[in-house]
């Protein structure tokens, strides 16, 4: 077929080809659905659902955060979501990173900070916790060895605990002794990595210490600045 | 070649006749959509291009308000959504509703072509006021407020005939498969937009609640506007192509009805966590899940419709785009279930992620579906063939490479930036470092764009030469597999 010189050829075979070759409109068939689709298809309606129940808030028109009525959950369990802004406040801070610190202590002393009885002894309410910084700053820097008393109980774990300051920078080390100071129903003033620090530049030794070894230091706190939370004593800087 | 083998020879000219009709008859308006959507869509890719430029390199083209990010965005969105998706969209429409019912259009072209150029030089005026700075800061609704009745009336200039023609059809069984979405479409875009806009421009007072109904506006006008028209020509435009019929009539509609019950109850889960009533934002994040069901049941029926006839994939340029679209719609629905979903959402919110899924959906989806529809019914009405099939070719290749790089370099810059401002140990971080750090992510899309823009200008050329009749003459379809082919197979195309 020769091509027409003008566009407005009336070759009505080449104008209408395009129609010509065209195939009918077929109407549609009945094939099942594979079964796998339909349970995956429930998956997604289970998912689906399953979120709705814990994000709408009990359907109130006043509530925008639904899990800060959940008072057990302890606010929003999203990773990272929340109080944010407490982030600027030094302690707040130490408090939020000392928490994910402290999944390497949790292993013995549980996460309740209970400890298991006859062998890791508790933090909470621990007077080795709750008592002078100074102590506390060597025990987890140098580690702890031989029979040793906590809450009117005795203990002695073979092997006693390890030496974590060669592991952990000293702000890491600041923030997990001030999360475990100020959790479980504790309150004390928060460590800071300066006074980590200023332990580090003093004592240099390579051996576990012993409870006798620590009597001298039970009672002293590491002398240095407190800048937030209980017991502070310089107003809030900026943390770093 | 042969529609029914029952029906004589006279039946078959006379339905061929009566085809071609319906296909003169809607010519102007359609080709008059198509092209200047065409041409928005180019504009639209390069305003894209700048616009991601500006957002690594602010001095790029000097300081000038005109060209900053902050206007050259909203210009570009607005520039593809109304100029390009909604004219193109209404094309598609107008053209598969006529064929579908068997009616001519028979009243009110010059109706049709005057709401056309209202409709443009609406657009042209509100983009402009955009970039002047009269912009009114609100997602997808930038253009200054007196344009929305206009649009709204142009809309509706086309939506009554469309609407009437389904209602004079003759409707045989599994009539409704693609007409569904058409006639949907037609109901659904002016109820979201008399909504939104009422809501936003009328009511005082709205506070944070005005944020939450935009955000339902972007995800109605693209679940309900974009996805229907986008699926609508899948159903018409495989079975036509491949000869198939569509696997099953029972899963398209389901996969209609789960869209249309579930496609208006989405979009505020941007606001996750954010001032508004908890259980709005949880519906809208359950929805998003939720929305997997529709996309699942069409991507499944699409599957079993097309298995083993994969190979028409290669030779027509309909099929090809159709087929690719029609693929993303489930890559659409996947990053909305993403960025929906509490476990993700929480990192992918108010990341660029959430651009992922505009441009997933408008130019993967719903676009590559219009153009493989475009590639179809301009020859039809045009009278002529496609020039090129090297600008076809090139028109796939670099829409398909351009979109799935800003697809995916978004989602993971989308993931990169939500872990980041999420992780504590970042908390105490300067904000400024997090914007440093998705820079070569907004260099990968200003690249995407760039390919795009190639593509569009390839296309809008190929568009100009067939309106102007200076396409092929021949009696043969333009395939991909040969050039040029005079006794290439008359199935596909």
């Amino acid at each position: 077929m020769s091509a027409p010189a003008h566009p407005d050829s009336t070759d009505l075979d080449r104008l209408h080809s395009a129609v010509k070759r065209e195939k009918a409109d077929l109407p549609p068939e009945s094939q099942p659905a594979p079964l796998w689709a339909v349970f995956l298809l429930m998956l997604v309606a289970i998912i689906a659902g399953g979120q709705l129940g814990p994000m709408a808030g009990g359907w109130s028109f006043d509530v925008s955060n639904p899990f800060s009525v959940v008072s057990s959950g302890g606010g929003d369990p999203r990773p990272g979501a929340g109080d944010a802004g407490a982030a600027l406040d030094p302690f707040a801070l130490a408090m939020k990173k000392g928490a994910s610190g402290y999944a390497v202590c949790g292993g013995c002393h549980q996460g309740n900070g209970g400890g298991i009885p006859g062998q890791f002894p508790p933090l909470a309410g621990s007077e080795w916790v709750n008592g002078g910084t100074e102590r506390l700053v060597r025990v987890v820097q140098h580690g702890l060895v031989g029979a040793i008393t906590v809450k009117g109980q005795g203990y002695n774990t073979p092997g006693g605990m390890q030496a974590f300051g060669a592991a952990m920078s000293s702000q890491d080390l600041a923030n997990v002794l001030t999360y475990i100071r100020n959790n479980w129903g504790n309150e004390g003033t928060m460590v800071t990595k300066e006074m980590v620090q200023k332990i580090r530049d003093e004592e240099k030794r390579a051996t576990q210490w012993t409870e006798a070894e620590l009597k001298p230091f039970a009672d002293k706190n590491v002398p240095g600045e407190i800048t937030a939370g209980p017991g502070a004593t310089a107003a809030a800087a900026p943390a770093k | 070649m042969q529609t029914t083998p029952a029906s004589s020879d006279t039946e078959l000219q006379a339905d061929n006749l009566r085809r071609a009709a319906i296909d003169k008859s809607v010519k102007g308006p359609v080709l008059f959509l198509f092209t200047n959507g065409a041409f928005w869509l180019m504009l639209s890719t390069i305003l894209g291009v700048l616009a991601a430029i500006k957002l690594v390199e602010p001095e790029f083209l000097g300081n000038a308000p005109f060209i900053s990010y902050g206007r050259l965005q909203p210009a570009h969105i607005n520039a593809l959504v109304y100029g390009w998706g909604v004219q193109a969209a209404l094309g598609v429409m107008l053209w598969i509703m006529a064929r579908r019912s068997g009616q001519e259009l028979k009243h009110g072209k010059s109706l049709l072509i005057t709401a056309g150029v209202f409709w443009n030089i609406t657009i042209t005026v509100g983009i402009l006021a955009i970039l002047m700075g009269k912009s009114t800061s609100i997602e997808w609704l930038e253009m200054p407020k007196f344009v929305w009745p206009v649009l709204l009336a142009c809309f509706l200039c086309y939506a009554w005939p469309i609407a009437r023609m389904f209602g004079r059809a003759f409707r045989p069984e599994g009539f409704m498969v693609s007409t569904w979405y058409i006639l949907g479409a037609c109901f659904w875009f002016p109820w979201i937009f008399i909504t939104a806009n009422v809501a936003l421009h009328c009511l005082p007072g709205l506070g944070a609640l005005g944020a939450g109904i935009d955000a339902w506006y972007i995800h109605g006008v693209i679940l309900l506007f974009f996805v229907p028209v986008g699926i609508g020509a899948a159903y018409y435009f495989i079975p036509k192509i491949t000869g198939q019929p569509i696997a099953s009539a029972q899963l398209a509609s389901a996969g209609f009805w789960t869209l249309a019950i579930l496609g208006g109850w989405t979009g505020m889960q941007k606001y996750m966590g954010g001032p508004l009533p908890a259980w709005m934002t949880a519906v809208g994040a359950a929805t998003g899940v939720l929305l997997l069901i529709p996309v699942g049941l069409v991507g499944l029926n699409h599957h079993l419709t097309t298995l083993g006839k994969h190979s028409a994939v290669a030779s027509s340029p309909t099929l090809r785009f159709i087929f690719f679209g029609a693929l993303f719609y489930p890559v659409s629905g996947f990053v909305l279930a993403l960025n929906s979903a509490f476990w993700t959402g929480s990192a992918l919110q108010f990341t660029q992620s959430w651009y992922s899924f505009q441009v997933v959906s408008v130019y993967g989806f719903f676009s590559m579906c219009v153009f493989g529809a475009i590639y179809y019914i301009v020859p039809r009405l045009s009278g002529c063939e496609w020039l090129s099939v090297r600008l076809i070719r090139n028109h796939f290749w670099f829409s398909v490479y351009g979109i799935g790089t800003i697809v995916v370099m978004s989602l993971v810059a989308g993931w990169q930036q939500g872990a980041d401002l999420n992780n504590p140990e970042h908390w105490d971080q300067n904000f400024m470092n997090h914007v440093v750090n998705s820079r070569a992510y907004v260099v990968s899309r200003a690249v995407a764009w760039a390919l795009i823009s190639f593509s569009n200008l390839m296309f809008l050329l190929h568009l100009l030469l067939m309106v102007a009749g200076l396409g092929r003459r021949s009696s043969a379809p333009t395939l991909l597999h040969r050039e040029h082919d005079e006794h290439a197979l008359p199935a596909h195309a």
